[in-house]
C-alpha cells in the first residue's frame, strides 16, 4: 500500500507534518493569555505564546452585541497590517459595511489602511444565497481565494449564519469547514452566536450545538448590565453601566489563562482587555464601559 | 480590499451523479445483466438515488431541499439517505433473502463510496492522445493517492522523471505556482507552461 493511501501513521512519521507551536498575534492582550512551556536548564518555564496558536481554529462566541465581530475584525486588521493575507468570509454584514468598519478601526488604531486593504480578501456570503446556503460552493470559493491570494488566516463571521435555519446540520457543517481549513493550513476564527438564555457559566456558552466540540479552542465574550445595589457594590460600577468580560474557555493545543477578564470597547470600536475580573471585584482593576 | 461575491464552482454535481449512477449499474453486474433479469425498471430509482446521495454528501443539503430540487417526496429522499448500504450489499451478494432498506439508496451509497475512495478519473486515454495531451494521463496516474493541496516541490518526487512536450518536468516545475490545490490544477499549470 502506498504511503498516501494509508489510514494510519506511526507516531514518528508525523514529526515532519507536525505544526510548530507559536502565536499568531491578535493585537490584544489575548496574545499574552495563551502560553507554552519551554525547558530551560531542565526546568519548565511558562512563556507567552504571543497570539492564538498557529494553524488553530478558534471559536469566538457570545451573546448579541458582546464584541465578537469587533475582536475578529481587530485580528484581521492586525494580521493584515503585519503583511499577512487574511480571508474574511462575511455572512452577516455586507462587504461594503465591513469595509467601513475595518477602515474606521484602522484609522483609530493608527494603522496603514492602504496596506491593510491590499491584504484582506472578502468573500461576501451575506448577500449571495448560494454561498450562504451551499457549504460546498462556499468552500470551493474559499479554496480559490486561499490558493490565488496565498492567504494565511481565515475569519468566518459567523459560522452560525451558515446553518441558522437547519441546526440539525450544524455539526456536519462545522466539521466540514474545520477539516477544510486544516487541509489548507489556515489559522482561523469562527465567530459563533449563542442565545442569551445560554448562561456564561454553562457548556452551551462555548457555542451551542456543535462548534465548541469540534474546534481547537473557544473564547467566550459576555456582557452584564449592572442592575442592583449588590452588583454595584461587587463590580464597583454605577447602576445601568455595562461590564464586558472575556474568557478563554478552552484550548486543546496549548496552555492558557483560565480567568475571566474585563474588557472595554473603545470609541473607535476596538477591544481593550483591561484586567482580570477578580481584580476588579477586589477593587484593584478598571471597570467596563460606563 | 478585493471582494468575491459569487460562488467559484469546482464541482460538477451532474457529472458526479452520472458516475455514481454508472457505478451503481456496475455493482448490480452491468447493464446487460439488468436486461437479462428484466430489472431495467430499477434504473429511474437508481438515477434518483445517485443524485440524492451526491447532493447530500457534496452539497450537504437536507432531505427536504433535495426533495424540492429533484421533485421527489421528502419521505422518498429520507428513505434513500437512511438506507443501510451494508445490508443492501449483503442482499445483492445473496447472503440474505430479503431486505427492508431502500435498495436503490443502498446501492447508490455503495457506489458513491467507491467513486470517492478511488478518486476516479473520467478522462479517456485515447481521446487525450488524439488531442496531444496524453502526458496528462501519465501525470494523473502518478498523482493518484496524493493528498492535496501540495507544494510544487512534492511533485518532483512523483513526476520528476517525466518529459512533457520535450521539456523535462524538473524545468517546468520552476515556473509553477508554489501551492497546488488539486490534480486538475497541476494539469492546468503544466498546460500553461508547455503551451
Amino acid at each position: 500500500m502506498k504511503r498516501e493511501d494509508r489510514k494510519y501513521y506511526e507516531l514518528d512519521e508525523l514529526k515532519e507534518k507536525a505544526p510548530k507551536l507559536f502565536g499568531v498575534p491578535t493585537g490584544t492582550k489575548l496574545d499574552e493569555m495563551f502560553w507554552k512551556v519551554d525547558f530551560e536548564g531542565g526546568r519548565p518555564v511558562k512563556k507567552p505564546l504571543g497570539g492564538i496558536p498557529y494553524l488553530s481554529i478558534i471559536n469566538l462566541t457570545g451573546i448579541p452585541d458582546s464584541g465578537k465581530s469587533l475582536l475578529a475584525e481587530q485580528f484581521a486588521l492586525h494580521q493584515a497590517n503585519q503583511g499577512y493575507k487574511v480571508l474574511f468570509v462575511t455572512v452577516e454584514s455586507p462587504a461594503n459595511f465591513l469595509y467601513t468598519s475595518l477602515k474606521t478601526k484602522s484609522l483609530y488604531l493608527g494603522l496603514d489602511f492602504e496596506r491593510i486593504s491590499s491584504n484582506i480578501i472578502v468573500v461576501d456570503a451575506s448577500e449571495n444565497a448560494e454561498l450562504r446556503e451551499d457549504p460546498r460552493a462556499l468552500m470551493d470559493t474559499m479554496a480559490y481565494a486561499i490558493k490565488e491570494k496565498q492567504t494565511n488566516n481565515v475569519i468566518i463571521d459567523s459560522i452560525t449564519g451558515l446553518y441558522e435555519h437547519k441546526e440539525m446540520m450544524a455539526r456536519q457543517i462545522v466539521r466540514q469547514f474545520f477539516n477544510f481549513l486544516k487541509k489548507w493550513r489556515q489559522t482561523s476564527i469562527f465567530v459563533s452566536q449563542k442565545r442569551s438564555a445560554q448562561g456564561a457559566e454553562t457548556a452551551e456558552a462555548a457555542g451551542g450545538l456543535a462548534v465548541a466540540h469540534i474546534v481547537d479552542g473557544s473564547i467566550v465574550l459576555d456582557k452584564k448590565l449592572i442592575e442592583s445595589r449588590w452588583e454595584m457594590s461587587t463590580y464597583k460600577l454605577p447602576i445601568g453601566s455595562v461590564i464586558r468580560t472575556i474568557r478563554i474557555d478552552g484550548c486543546r493545543l496549548t496552555g492558557h489563562d483560565t480567568r475571566t477578564w474585563v474588557f472595554n470597547i473603545s470609541e473607535g470600536g476596538t477591544i481593550e482587555i483591561v484586567s482580570p475580573l477578580e481584580d476588579l471585584v477586589r477593587g484593584g482593576g478598571d471597570g467596563g464601559n460606563r | 480590499m478585493e471582494v468575491i461575491d459569487k460562488a467559484v464552482r469546482d464541482i460538477d454535481i451532474d457529472a458526479m451523479a452520472e458516475q455514481v449512477f454508472q457505478e451503481s449499474i456496475n455493482i448490480l453486474g452491468g447493464l446487460r445483466k439488468l436486461i437479462e433479469y428484466r430489472n431495467l425498471t430499477w434504473l429511474p430509482s437508481l438515477a434518483e438515488a445517485a443524485y440524492a446521495v451526491v447532493m447530500k454528501e457534496e452539497l450537504m443539503k437536507t432531505h427536504k431541499e433535495i426533495a424540492f430540487d429533484l421533485g421527489l417526496a421528502p419521505q422518498t429522499v429520507q428513505n434513500i439517505l437512511r438506507a443501510d448500504a451494508k445490508e443492501v450489499e449483503r442482499f445483492i451478494k445473496g447472503e440474505i433473502e430479503k431486505v427492508d432498506e431502500h435498495k436503490a439508496g443502498g446501492i447508490a451509497k455503495l457506489a458513491y463510496e467507491r467513486v470517492k475512495r478511488e478518486k476516479r478519473i473520467t478522462l479517456k486515454e485515447g481521446e487525450l492522445e488524439v488531442l496531444g495531451v496524453d502526458w496528462a494521463i501519465r501525470v494523473l496516474m502518478r498523482l493518484r493517492g496524493m493528498d492535496f493541496p501540495i507544494k510544487k516541490e512534492q511533485l518532483c518526487d512523483r513526476i520528476g522523471g517525466i518529459v512533457i512536450k520535450g521539456k523535462p518536468f524538473k524545468t517546468i516545475v520552476d515556473e509553477m505556482k508554489p501551492l497546488l490545490g488539486s490534480p486538475a490544477e497541476v494539469l492546468k499549470e503544466i498546460k500553461r507552461i508547455v503551451g
